[in-house]
């Protein structure tokens, strides 16, 4: 019987409920250090001494490693611009200027907070506006002396990181012949992963090589840089990956586990670091805050003949990703809703600010959000209803994105509004005194980074999956890759087991990002699963006097097709085959290949295309207090496309996950800064939502089989989060009968707008 | 740290007139164990008296109402008499953090940890909450106003535990509330928690009034200002008083330092209303 579409048990599921589970920070080591950060406690200034001696006071304590202890070059993702320690100066609070090694981890974290730093402090670059203002202090005076990965022109200039052009031309022309200029501008804040489990690093070091064990969402990411700040072979490094709790993009890049082995090195001994709660806030790749300026030339008719759009985002101290998601505008303004054109320029920029970086739905949420109250915007501008407008607008099948991509599959998006009205009318839905309704649609890529998998047939007949693809949660390795693989061979998906992450045992995995595991991993497994069963039947068919041919295989038996009684178990196969021709295996690689497009679309893009696109309709439904101006998320409908389905209860899962933190972004949680510092400090002032925050999601999910994924299957997991932000303002906004235009929207600002609409 | 565990009142008695300053009181648990994780308390003994029989019930005491220190905050939310009695308590209990923390935390803990914004304390004030302190020189009772005495700060000696609350129940034709505005559903200090008592006489002119406020200042108090300006008035004719009585409310929020000074002003006026309509209807309601 085919397990796809069904929803078997999780294979971590029981260790995890049972409190079995080994996750990273369980970690220990016979003999093992400990080590502990001591950080900048200022946003920016000249680093003049270090003094170790108040640390080494401590008892346990063994030695304070400074900048002149490690390597002194920078390095980056896509920018060369991080020190493994701060030198000279420092950028951010919370950047790392000493190294506290300690017999314990208590003495580790004493000695952290013991060292005496020696900061004359200077002013900072807090905001991307003062960043760019005339005359701003440069975050970094030698940026122009940073390396870029490969060598790519990504429009870097002072404090600007990275920028990202898409003009046409034709905007001024497009502006004259409008009947009216809608527009706004949108201001978010940065928005904390706030994963359970804090980051940590257990490294050793034997016979010339590191070992890291580690809970990470990309191995083989980690394994490079920890290989590029050590200045070593890729090769001497080897990651392990354990559980992971929790990482929402946190923990895609190095964090503690260079410096951890390091210090193996160093004392010949294991050396385990971890964040405290602190920490993991200062250091924590943050979505970044961003300020989205977008004005459309719009015709009485309702075309939309131009929009421009200027974005200015916060890269922190620190480049990390920032430049590549900077090509992201591209795949929101002007590719979901007709435009005749469209000019897009985004800046990524320096501040004396922790680095932001990967969370969920990158940029994603800000961007739908300004894309989408744009809509309503122009609707009301044109006294039409909002939903009727977005479909009249919305672009058709063969239209093409702002690279050039066309949009084969769009249409989905029509359904979709479809779908939705169908389970709540638009024309009922929100109605009342301070009550809204907010729609906000999207398409979002699937990660085609490249993926490996080996399948391996065991001798008694069950499957084993050899890869570094990583459960991060979503269950896309813990169930959707064991279906994958038992639809594939013929076994129950109980039959199939898959490895933890391997970086020396496993082909190149990209990781957990961007819903890519289901399909680029799924498909490698599909394809490599493929070649053991046509082993398996070779070998089936000599044993049974049969024509491979004319075989099938069910729940682990190969039989002749309509001749039930004439079958070898697949347990029976594996042994024979094991000693006469030796035993079936089989890899496979995948990755998936970039879309067509126009490459001279835009410069600085490092994100060419949008692969393996999905279709998102979100609709959601407030209340108003009009006393508190505390916003009540009534209902709320999420209606997506992902292709198909291998395990439905996991897909609604990650819906209504994605939702909840969507709906912190929007209305609840606060990652303010002060002079550069940030101001919440402790999940106490951060503001999560809690399960009674949040109702219970309605999901609707669309299949459209795409013929590259594995049975159909597209991404899921990442995407839910995108346009939540986008449907709750547009409801708020339509309940109060005022803009909404920052997030996130606190009942002040609700109290704020009523007032100003009264 | 030495960790004490006392089986009745004498016990706790003596060891805390044996540690003084040194002894830390222990009963739920939900301030005292965070405060002791993040450092900021250190005390030489925790002594734990959630294990004492007879600091646990609740009663009335010729017509007056009595709770013992160690009744949870669930059981407040859940118990008949209370909701009956004291219905602002009953909603004031099932408003504190979560149904988790409501399980262990106790009333003792709420009152002598007398935090800016414990929900309980507004509606221990309005129905004119007595304390008994027991120490091993005796007894003393202590209206809850006058031990208040700031931001964590209270009259309790450093010998002394809390024993009990009396409580003057609802008349009546009399009605009372709680009404929270936090920033979460659940697990969210007060921005500001209001209750209110209101008395009707037969007329209809309203002649007993009793508000208090967590939130609004060091600590929760009794707004006298803002009582006078309903005392006397008719129930019935002019619902516009609500109003300036808010407004008084409003600008009795203290210090403008204290975060979300600004927010908690502004909703207290609506918040005030909410409260007094639903007050004024019950009473209406039941009188009809």
């Amino acid at each position: 019987m085919s397990a796809l579409g069904t929803s078997p048990e999780r294979s971590d599921a029981d260790a995890k409920l049972r409190g079995q589970a080994v996750y990273g920070a369980d970690l220990s080591k016979t003999g093992m250090l400990w080590a502990a950060l001591a950080r900048s406690p200022v946003a920016a200034g000249h680093l003049r001494a270090i003094d170790p001696v108040p640390a080494l006071r401590i008892d346990g304590v063994l030695e304070v490693v400074t900048a002149a202890d490690v390597p002194d070059w920078r390095t980056g993702v896509i920018v060369s611009d991080t020190p493994m320690l701060a030198a000279d100066y420092v950028a951010y609070e919370g950047e790392p200027v000493a190294i506290v090694v300690a017999e314990s981890r208590a003495a580790a974290e004493a000695g952290a907070r013991s060292v005496a730093v020696d900061i004359e402090p200077v002013e900072p670059v807090s905001t991307p506006e003062q960043a760019l203002a005339p005359g701003a202090r440069l975050v970094h005076p030698e940026w122009n002396r940073f390396a870029v990965a490969g060598g790519a022109d990504i429009g870097r200039n002072g404090n600007v990181v990275a920028e990202v052009v898409h003009d046409p031309g034709d905007l001024d022309e497009a502006f004259a012949a409008a009947d009216f200029v809608v527009e706004g501008t949108y201001r978010t804040l940065r928005q904390y992963q706030a994963h359970l489990e804090p980051k940590m690093a257990l490294a050793t070091y034997e016979s010339g090589r590191y070992t890291i064990e580690v809970s990470h969402q990309y191995p083989f990411r980690l394994r490079d840089r920890v290989a590029q700040i050590l200045g070593v072979a890729p090769s001497a490094v080897r990651v392990v990956g354990h559980h992971i709790g929790g990482g929402f993009g946190a923990k895609l890049d190095v964090s503690l586990e260079a410096f951890a082995a390091l210090l193996a090195q160093r004392y010949r001994r294991p050396v385990r670091m971890q964040h405290t709660a602190l920490e993991e806030r200062l250091a924590a790749p943050c979505r970044a805050n961003a300020i989205t300026a977008v004005r459309s030339a719009v015709r009485r008719d309702g075309t939309i003949l131009a929009t421009d759009v200027e974005i200015v985002s916060d890269s922190g101290a620190y480049a990390n990703n920032g430049p590549a998601l900077s090509s992201i505008p591209m795949f929101v303004f002007g590719s979901i809703y007709r435009v005749d054109t469209a000019r897009i320029w985004t800046r990524n920029v320096y501040t004396n600010t922790a680095p932001t970086g990967a969370y969920r739905g990158v940029n994603g949420p800000w961007l739908v959000f300004a894309n989408e109250r744009h809509m309503d915007a122009i609707a009301d501008a044109l006294g039409r209803d909002r939903r009727e407008f977005r479909l009249a607008s919305l672009a058709r099948d063969g239209d093409l994105m702002r690279n050039g991509q066309p949009l084969e599959q769009v249409s989905i998006l029509r359904e979709a509004f479809d779908r939705v009205d169908d389970l709540s009318g638009w024309q009922d839905a929100g109605a009342g005194e301070l009550r809204g309704v907010g729609q906000a649609a999207a398409i979002w890529l699937t990660n085609p980074m490249p993926g490996h998998a080996t399948v391996k047939l065991n001798e008694d007949g069950t499957a084993t999956v050899i890869t570094s693809a990583t459960e991060n949660g979503s269950g896309a390795v813990a169930t959707g890759l064991r279906q994958i693989a038992a639809e594939a061979l013929g076994l129950a998906t109980d039959q199939v087991t898959v490895t933890m992450p391997d970086t020396d045992a496993t082909g190149y995995d990209a990781g957990s990002q961007g819903s890519r595991t289901t399909h680029v991993v799924g498909r490698a497994i599909a394809d490599a699963s493929a070649e053991v069963r046509s082993q398996v039947l070779d070998q089936a068919s000599q044993m049974l006097e049969a024509a491979a041919e004319d075989l099938v295989i069910t729940d682990g038996v190969v039989s002749v097709a309509g001749v039930p009684t004439a079958s070898v178990t697949l347990g029976q196969v594996a042994q024979s085959v094991t000693w006469t021709e030796g035993p079936i295996a089989a890899g496979a690689s995948y990755v998936t290949p970039t879309p067509p497009h126009d490459p001279l679309c835009a410069t600085g893009m490092l994100i060419k295309g949008w692969p393996t696109p999905t279709y998102h309709l979100h609709q959601a439904e407030v209340s108003v207090d009009a006393v508190t101006g505390h916003v009540t998320v009534d209902r709320y409908i999420v209606c997506q496309e992902v292709g198909r389905a291998i395990h439905p209860d996991a897909i609604t899962g990650q819906i209504q996950g994605g939702v909840a933190q969507g709906l912190g972004f929007a209305l609840s949680e606060r990652v303010d800064l002060d002079h550069g510092r940030y101001v919440q400090r402790t999940f106490k002032q951060h503001g999560l939502p809690l399960a009674a925050d949040v109702p219970r999601v309605e999901a609707i999910v669309m299949e459209h089989a795409d013929p590259a994924g594995p049975f159909g299957a597209k991404g899921a997991a990442e995407p839910p989060v995108v346009p939540v932000a986008a449907a709750v303002a547009n409801a708020v906004a339509d309940a109060i009968g005022a803009p909404i235009d920052s997030l996130p929207i606190r009942p002040e600002d609700v109290l704020d707008a009523l007032e100003r609409t009264q | 740290m030495r960790f004490c565990r006392v089986r009745s009142v004498a016990e706790a008695v003596d060891e805390l007139s044996r540690w003084g300053t040194e002894g830390r009181i222990l009963a739920g648990g939900t301030d005292v164990m965070p405060q002791y994780l993040r450092g900021e308390q250190s005390p030489a003994v925790l002594i734990d008296i959630s294990g004492i029989d007879g600091l646990g019930g609740i009663s009335d005491v010729g017509g007056v109402t009595s709770i013992g220190a160690l009744v949870t905050m669930r059981r407040l939310a859940t118990a008949s008499l209370i909701a009956l009695r004291h219905p602002a308590l009953s909603q004031a209990a099932a408003a504190v953090g979560a149904w988790q923390t409501q399980t262990v935390a106790t009333l003792g803990g709420n009152i002598c940890t007398a935090a800016a914004t414990a929900d309980t304390l507004p509606a221990l004030l309005i129905a004119d909450a007595q304390l008994t302190l027991v120490s091993k020189s005796g007894r003393r009772r202590i209206g809850l106003e006058d031990f208040l005495a700031g931001s964590g700060a209270t009259a309790l000696r450093p010998t002394e535990l809390l024993r009990a609350v009396e409580l003057e129940p609802l008349g009546e034709r009399s009605s009372e509330g709680y009404l929270k505005v936090a920033r979460r559903s659940a697990m969210d200090l007060a921005v500001v928690g209001l209750a209110l008592r209101l008395d009707v006489a037969p007329s209809g002119v309203i002649d007993g009034v009793r508000i208090a406020m967590c939130g609004g200042d060091q600590s929760a108090h009794r707004v006298s200002a803002a009582e006078s300006a309903l005392l006397g008035t008719r129930l019935s004719d002019d619902p516009g008083a609500f109003g300036e009585v808010g407004a008084v409310l409003a600008d009795a929020v203290g210090s403008a330092a204290l975060p979300e000074a600004q927010y908690r002003r502004r909703v207290l006026p609506g918040l005030f209303d909410r409260l007094a309509r639903r007050c004024a209807g019950e009473i209406a309601g039941a009188g009809a």
